[in-house]
């Protein structure tokens, strides 16, 4: 019954999260300069004719209220409406780029935090230590294109190991996962390294070592569980990275996918296809964070006794 | 009734020779050997079209995706006349007002449609539907009054006053023909792609969204214009085209052999081409109207004519392209692209690159102070003059070149330019407001007349200028009214004389230009005559 309850409120939550998400951008969008029917001619011919064709085309005669609470009613039973540039029904021009995307962002996310774990771990040493900080540091700070590039050019153009583009099979997704993954692996290597190193000089590690477990049983089996805690909540930002590393990967690497359905559609101000950006992510960020909290109670039994 | 009108028309009669052959300009094919039929080709592409519906055509990069797959009733030639394409010719009459055409009556479409006169008006009454092309229909088609079937071989346009640009349109991607069937049954009409059958040489059987777009060779073809190359069906059995937006990328693409041909190739890339002995690199000048800037004359500073001079003068444009594009951009004359039968030669070194003589002018109308930071004043006000760039529509690194100008305007003469690249619609909004005073653009249009009517009319629709001048809305209605080569010509080069010599409205920096680079296995290659851009697949083939 209390799991319901709880389960009923995360649900209530999410909606709301759903909802705010989507008022907001239609604010930003109605706040930002220029109207649709600008936006819609571009630099293109602009007469009175045109004008009043775009506006009967989209209704956008009815005032913003209205038109804002048609979209949430519509919305709400699933029409996400027309992309005003490619004139196709926004759940055709997402639904078709969310695989590719979600396929990227999987092996990326899996990739870095393995790469994160096995480096934290394994550079315990002193100078292993120097040296994997300084290329975590370079990673973090590299700019995901530049990675790319240079990625590219040594691998696929030079090596001809990889094809460069496109959303064909596995050998085209290596490089574009691995250019995601490195900086993410950068970042949650610093952290987990230094949970370890606060774990490692808490009593429990004393006390483990003393009934005699050998030093690595001490640091994958205790130390790790806690050094997890702070990485874990990380969730968001690691989501974070990923849709936003989407939008310049996929440019580079000429694949397909969520990263350039949103940078097209936010440079044109195609509303309809940002709101439903817009409302996806927010509904992947509250299932990450409710993921991140059933994986915080895995890791940290105290939270479940609680 | 008809056949009296049609012979009363005999002398503005204009007859098309099925054997006027004006030649492709090749740019490939001295080592690939003769054409060879079959096989297979990727070519990376700079720009996804926003759709593949020709009706709703607006990309100029996407001109050469159109034809693989669309044509239209005529084709340009390339000394600004017109070949016969679907249809076999045409006839003018009605003082200009009536342009009737014999179409062939050996075509279909690809799902198995006939191409015939019905087709043609179910087109025209498509783009003329409410909300379906609003800017072809305001702009291209704003003199047309009805389409009439004479018979299925033979199709009349009525107009409402002479318009010679009709031609231009009936040979424009908007123009093209679609098989009525498909443009019913469609579900996303506006957006095109494998659902809207052509006549083409190649049919669009894939398109995945963000990746790439597949041809594959439509085997019943066989009425390519006389300017194509070859007759019968196309070389290639499939062809790929792959966006790839980063030009470093599509280069590195080509030199590591994963695709054969690229678009786009910018100056700063051009020279990995240019040393690859396995590759050639060729460029097309781009019909329409040069990159220019337009002075905004409602307000001060631009509506005193010595301004606008001074601006030019205090310009010299051959070292700003040079310091911008690396010696790659042909420096432009004149509001007219240099290829058009209407460009006006003369108009070349009259102006420009006279520091001495932009100062004194700017002392003669007024702006003879300088304030502590070296601009010129007037009145205690500074001679600050805005350029308001849209963001998502700068190209060939038009931002950098504007901010060459700007130093370069500051240091000759005290100019203030202020460069702001924002989004569209900040863009918009500058320009509805009049809070700018130099507009930048070029137009692609094959007939520069269209762009000039777009950019110069007094109730132009790109009029940013401000210009109302009867005399020179009568130059246009001249230039638009007539199908004589030698009138039309006349009128442009006055109205060339006026807005660039004498008024000097406008600033004309270069000639956009189009560029392709391929392996040298790959032969047929060629930029579509007038249009100056890449042409389609048609008469390309791969060496085996």
């Amino acid at each position: 019954m209390t799991l319901l309850v709880a389960v009923l409120r995360r649900a209530v939550a999410g909606l709301v999260v759903l909802w705010a998400a989507a008022t907001a951008a239609y604010l930003a969008l109605l706040a930002a300069p220029g109207d649709t029917v600008d936006s819609i001619i571009g630099d293109g011919a602009d007469t009175p004719l045109i004008r009043s064709q775009i506006v009967r085309e989209w209704h956008l005669d009815r005032p913003a209220v209205v038109q804002y609470l048609d979209y949430l009613w519509r919305a709400a039973h699933g029409d996400l409406g027309r992309s005003y540039l490619l004139q196709r029904p926004v759940r055709d021009v997402i639904g078709e780029q969310v695989w590719p995307t979600l396929k990227l962002a999987l092996c990326s996310a899996l990739l870095g935090v393995l790469l994160a774990l096995i480096l934290a771990v394994l550079t315990r040493r002193p100078w292993a230590r120097r040296v994997s900080s300084t290329v975590e540091l370079v990673l973090v700070s590299t700019p995901p294109f530049l990675i790319g590039i240079v990625l590219l050019s040594v691998f696929s153009f030079r090596l001809g190991a990889f094809p460069v583009s496109g959303d064909r099979g596995f050998a085209a997704l290596v490089l574009p996962a691995v250019t995601l993954a490195l900086p993410i692996a950068g970042l949650l290597t610093q952290v987990l390294r230094d949970g370890l190193d606060r774990a490692l000089e808490e009593p429990f590690a004393v006390t483990a070592r003393a009934r005699g477990l050998r030093e690595s049983a001490v640091l994958v089996r205790h130390a790790l569980r806690h050094a997890l805690l702070p990485a874990v909540t990380l969730t968001g930002w690691l989501f974070g990275i990923l849709l936003g590393g989407a939008v310049i990967i996929e440019q580079v690497f000429g694949r397909p996918g969520l990263g350039q359905v949103t940078l097209s559609a936010v440079t044109s101000k195609d509303m309809p296809v940002v709101l439903a950006v817009v409302v996806l992510s927010a509904a992947v960020y509250v299932l990450l964070n409710t993921a991140a909290d059933l994986a915080n109670l895995l890791v940290d039994p105290r939270l479940r006794r609680s | 009734m008809r056949r009296s009108r049609l012979r009363a028309a005999a002398l503005a009669a204009v007859l098309f020779l099925l054997a006027a052959c004006s030649s492709t300009a090749g740019v490939s094919g001295a080592d690939a050997g003769a054409p060879v039929s079959g096989g297979s080709l990727t070519w990376a592409v700079e720009t996804e079209p926003i759709t593949f519906n020709p009706h709703q055509y607006a990309q100029a990069k996407a001109r050469l995706l159109v034809w693989n797959s669309f044509e239209a009733l005529l084709t340009h030639d390339d000394k600004g006349g017109y070949l016969p394409w679907l249809a076999t010719g045409y006839q003018v009459a009605a003082g200009g007002k009536t342009y009737t055409f014999k179409l062939r009556t050996d075509v279909t479409f690809s799902d198995g449609t006939r191409f015939d006169a019905a087709a043609v008006k179910a087109n025209i009454d498509q783009i003329l539907a409410p909300g379906y092309a609003p800017t072809v229909a305001a702009v291209q088609l704003k003199n047309l009054a009805s389409v009439e079937v004479v018979d299925p071989a033979t199709v009349a346009f009525h107009l409402t006053k002479p318009d010679v640009l009709l031609l231009d349109f009936l040979s424009s991607p908007q123009g093209a023909q679609v098989s009525p069937k498909s443009l019913k049954a469609a579900t996303n009409l506006k957006a095109g792609g494998p659902e809207l059958a052509g006549t083409g040489p190649f049919i669009l059987d894939r398109y995945t969204a963000g990746q790439e777009v597949h041809f594959r060779r439509n085997p019943a073809y066989n009425w390519a214009p006389a300017n194509a190359g070859h007759t019968g069906p196309a070389y290639l059995d499939e062809i790929t085209y792959r966006f790839l937006k980063e030009s470093s990328v599509r280069v590195g693409a080509l030199t590591s052999g994963q695709v054969q041909v690229i678009e786009g190739v910018p100056a700063t890339d051009q020279a990995q081409i240019t040393a690859n002995s396995g590759l050639t690199l060729s460029k097309g000048l781009n019909s329409g109207s040069a990159y220019s800037y337009y002075f905004n004359t409602t307000h001060a500073p631009f509506d005193d004519v010595r301004v606008r001079q001074a601006f030019r003068d205090a310009l010299d444009v051959d070292t700003v392209l040079t310091a911008v594009y690396r010696g790659t951009a042909t420096r432009a004359w004149s509001v007219v692209g240099p290829t058009s039968p209407f460009y006006d030669k003369s108009l070349e070194g009259t102006y420009g690159g006279n520091a001495q003589r932009a100062n004194q002018e700017l002392d003669a109308a007024g702006w003879a102070q300088r304030d502590a930071e070296g601009y010129r004043t007037r009145n205690g006000q500074r001679l600050t003059v805005r350029l308001v760039q849209s963001a998502p529509f700068v190209r060939d690194r038009r931002d950098i070149l504007a901010q060459t100008i700007q130093a370069a305007v500051k240091q000759s003469a005290g100019i203030d330019l202020k460069v702001s690249v924002v989004d569209q619609g900040t863009a918009t909004k500058a320009l509805t407001d009049n809070q700018y005073e130099v507009f930048d653009n070029s137009r692609a249009d094959t007939d520069a007349g269209a762009a000039l009517n777009l950019l110069l009319y007094s109730t132009g629709a790109i009029n940013r200028t401000g210009v109302k001048d009867a005399a020179l809305d009568r130059l246009l209605d001249a230039g638009q009214a007539t199908g004589d080569a030698a009138k039309r010509q006349a009128a442009y080069r006055e109205i060339q004389r006026r807005v660039v010599g004498e008024q000097a409205l406008v600033l004309p920096l270069y000639a956009p230009n189009d560029q392709i680079a391929a392996a040298k296995t790959v032969g047929g290659l060629s930029f579509e005559p007038t249009a100056g851009v890449p042409n389609d697949a048609y008469n390309v083939w791969v060496r085996k």
